[in-house]
């Protein structure tokens, strides 16, 4: 069984497998679908570059969407 | 063709369109379509695994002719506006940036002196930064040197529908501004946005009155048609205003008794 590890997804404690990538962690959470914005520690991660930025324990992620505003 | 020239971008409506506060997704879309805008703004907000299909982006882009201007709601310093407008750009695609930087949820008044400082740095980044500012001709014209593209002073506070309370100041930045001045917040019905426009405005920005109006596609269209009155008067040339009556029918008499 591979090492779990711990990191912050939008504010709440999430755990996956170690080595996994930000795209590993969009398809865990569903938002795949969804036109999202991608944030590690304060650094935008791109689209292209989500699938080969892996995550670290402790990882704060910040995952956004364009919602209703004035 | 009377046209909004904003930065590069040439727009035919000369109304802007929030979309937050309306009482659904599809609500909100119609709206949309019914105002006949071309820059709507958004917000960006985390993604909630709870309640998927809340992204606005598809749906929104999926309008033709629509631009996305997405705000930095929720920032209090220039440095947190600065970091929003990145990432909004990032999902965007578009260069708009609305500036908007209000440290009290009591009045929501913008803080000029973030909101200054996040402009300078992110005009400088090559985003079309469109900034909230209280209605201030000095802070208005600070902005434009800054290399801001167009200026949104306020009408009244966001969502409180009290019209045109700093129409004098309004009237000072037109005047002196060289960047398009989109009247931003407080308005409340399709005569007050006429009036902006009238009043020499180039644009107007509206959410709340339409969001939280009985029927918001109609309302949509109502304020679209103001907005297309205001300026068409105002393209037209006002008269001016007379302290007496200047008669619109002849005086001469021919009713009189002497002939």
């Amino acid at each position: 069984m591979s090492q779990m590890i711990t990191i912050q997804v939008n504010g709440e404690s999430f755990t996956l497998p170690a080595g996994s990538s930000v795209s590993n962690l969009l398809a865990s959470i569903g938002s795949e679908q969804e036109s999202v914005a991608t944030v590690v520690n304060d650094q935008i991660v791109r689209p292209d570059n989500r699938a080969s930025f892996r995550l670290k324990k402790g990882d704060r992620v910040e995952i956004l969407i364009f919602a209703g505003g004035g | 063709m009377d046209s909004l020239h904003i930065g590069s971008y040439t727009f035919s409506s000369r109304l802007i369109l929030g979309t937050g506060k309306f009482s659904s997704s599809s609500v909100m879309l119609e709206a949309v379509k019914a105002s006949g805008t071309q820059l709507v703004t958004v917000a960006l907000r985390r993604f909630n695994r709870e309640q998927p299909g809340d992204d606005l982006f598809t749906p929104l882009t999926s309008i033709p002719g629509i631009t996305l201007m997405p705000n930095t709601s929720g920032a209090s310093t220039a440095a947190e506006a600065v970091q929003a407008a990145r990432i909004a750009r990032e999902l965007s695609g578009s260069p708009f940036i609305k500036v908007e930087i209000h440290p009290n949820p009591q009045h929501l008044m913008p803080d000029p002196i973030e909101t200054y400082e996040a402009s300078k740095i992110l005009a400088k980044e090559g985003f079309l930064v469109m900034p909230y500012i209280p209605a201030d001709p000095v802070l208005a014209k600070r902005l434009e040197e800054a290399g801001c593209v167009s200026v949104m002073p306020l009408g009244s506070a966001i969502g409180s529908g009290q019209g045109l309370a700093t129409a004098e100041m309004l009237k000072i930045i037109i005047r002196e501004s060289a960047i398009p001045v989109i009247v931003d917040a407080g308005l409340r019905s399709p005569s007050e946005a006429a009036l902006a426009m009238e009043m020499g405005c180039d644009a107007v920005l509206v959410n709340s009155a339409v969001a939280v109006a009985g029927n918001p596609p109609v309302m949509a269209e109502a304020f679209a048609e103001a907005v297309a009155a205001g300026r068409k008067a105002f393209a037209a040339g006002i008269m001016e205003k007379s302290g007496i009556a200047v008669a619109t029918s002849p005086l001469t008499s021919f009713l009189g008794t002497e002939a």
